[in-house]
């Protein structure tokens, strides 16, 4: 009998063991095809936006890191996206991480102005002057979905009376309002612009950011999990998380159509 | 009296004490790996692009003309769109609205001469039975006054009445005619949107209107006097 037991408790042991041994393996794997994906990024953005050298009339490649020469791609590339949004009558957004100002324009005029209080940003954004990803920022990013904690357009539906007798006459809207303003914008080339609110103007709204915050990692975890336990390298999504007041952000949300632009000053 | 039986503490107590261990073991081993999947995973992608691009100076570079002449085309090419950029901002007079928290603010050449409370759209969808619709929300982005005119009537469209349950009269029907509810002034944005005013003036500063900006009388007065056939208004 008590050989019996032994006999059963190292078999839990030895699986426990190979268990530890899989999961362990496993994030391995994960932690290595998630951090290929940003180098993978980067092949892409270079194969799509890096300088081809003309073999008739070669270029001295050693310009493209030249200091000068990329502050000015780099305010060139800035006023180059703004220039095409103002050529809409849409409204659009510009963020300067530089200055830490995030405006809203339209054609040309600055409607909205906002200053960021903390601005985090993927090192391919943050590295600066970067010929490749310079010539990315050229063009106004598009935003290709959004994801906020509140609507977009807060529509009411009010059925018509059937006649004079159902007729109630409005009364004064709720103007009082008491979300927490959190959102995501995703671009079409993969960039993510995560805006949260500042202030804490009632208890929990730091905990809905957190909450709101943990809800989407657990999203992009999810798809990277998919694509990773199906043998397909992950999407890497370079972000700018910044936090700006509640007004501002509601204001900035409420303003940006479904698929604004925004240009980024990095 | 009569004493309770405390279960015999060797065996029972030490699988309990075990059990619990293990489930705490097992629930701490989920947090870090969770943890480490929602947070360690984002920061640890960005090692591979974590190398700051390395700029250089080459004198010898700068002194060639190749360089010079990049130099240039670059500083001509920011200036033209500089240029560019600056030439779609408007240097007239014009008007900003902000539908959010309804307020409106105007510019004479540049300078902020006048700002306060507007009416925006109520974002109230009106339903019938029939299956008509009609959303009551302000346009964003960029317009041009149209038209001016003293002393507007309101010709009161088909929603009006279906608003109120009243039956939808012939186009040109008497009733459709109403005179002192738009105020002293009316400006067109086109496509039936107006600035214009009120005599519901509490409600200024308010989401109420189903589509038009709505003033008070010295600001719209103001308004009225500062912009012209064509000048903008940026709606956002």
């Amino acid at each position: 009998m008590e050989t019996e037991i032994v006999y059963v408790s190292s078999d839990r042991t030895s699986k426990i063991f190979a268990w530890i041994v899989i999961i362990i393996l496993f994030l391995v794997y994960y932690t290595l095809m998630t951090m290929y994906a940003p180098l993978k990024k980067m092949e892409a953005l270079k194969s799509e936006y890096a300088f081809i050298n003309d073999d008739t009339d070669p270029v001295d490649e050693r310009i493209f890191t030249d200091s000068a020469y990329l502050d000015l791609l780099h305010e060139k590339s800035f006023l180059q996206s703004r220039v095409a949004m103002a050529a809409t009558d849409s409204v659009y957004l510009s963020i300067n991480l530089s200055d830490s100002t995030i405006n809203l324009e339209i054609s040309g005029v600055t409607v909205h102005k906002a200053q960021m209080s903390r601005i985090r940003a993927s090192n391919i954004l943050r590295g600066g002057n970067n010929y490749i990803v310079l010539s990315m920022l050229s063009d106004p990013l598009i935003i290709k979905k959004n994801f906020s904690s509140i609507e977009k357009e807060p529509l009411m539906i009010k059925m018509a009376p059937r006649d004079t007798s159902e007729y109630v006459p409005d009364i004064i809207p709720d103007t009082a309002d008491h979300e927490t303003v959190n959102f995501i914008m995703e671009m079409e080339n993969g960039i993510r612009l995560h805006v949260y609110q500042e202030d804490k103007l009632k208890l929990g709204d730091g905990l809905c950011r957190i909450l709101f915050d943990i809800y989407h990692r657990f999203r992009y975890t999810a798809k990277t999990f998919l694509r990773v336990i199906t043998f397909r390298l992950p999407d890497y999504q370079p972000y700018i998380k910044i936090r700006i007041p509640r007004s501002d952000a509601k204001i900035i949300y409420r303003a940006l159509p479904e698929k604004g632009q925004i240009a980024v000053y990095s | 009296m009569e004493e309770k039986k405390v279960p015999d503490d060797g065996f029972f107590t030490r699988e309990l004490i075990s059990k619990g261990l293990n489930r705490l073991l097992i629930i701490s081993a989920v947090i870090l790996l969770m943890g480490f999947l929602l947070y360690g995973i984002p920061a640890l992608q960005e090692i591979p692009l974590s190398g700051k691009t390395t700029t250089t100076n080459y004198d010898e570079l700068k002194n060639g003309t190749y360089y010079k002449q990049q130099i240039n085309l670059l500083k001509s090419d920011k200036q033209s769109l500089l240029r560019r950029y600056n030439s779609y901002t408007s240097g007239q007079s014009y008007m900003v609205i902000n539908t959010t928290d309804n307020l409106f603010y105007l510019y004479r050449n540049k300078r902020l001469v006048r700002q306060g409370h507007c009416s925006t759209g109520s974002f109230k969808m009106l339903k019938t039975e029939e299956g008509r619709s009609w959303v009551f929300k302000t346009p964003k982005g960029k317009f041009r006054i149209h038209g001016k005119t003293v002393n507007p009537y309101w010709r009161r469209p088909d929603w009006s009445f279906v608003e109120e349950g009243l039956p939808i009269p012939p186009e040109d029907h008497y009733s459709r005619w109403e005179y002192g509810v738009l105020g002293k002034y009316a400006l067109s944005l086109g496509d039936g949107y107006l600035i214009h005013g009120t005599i519901y003036k509490r409600f200024l500063g308010m989401p109420v209107t189903h589509g038009c900006v709505r003033l008070n009388d010295d600001d719209l007065e103001a308004v009225f006097n500062t912009l012209n056939i064509g000048s903008k208004v940026y709606i956002f």
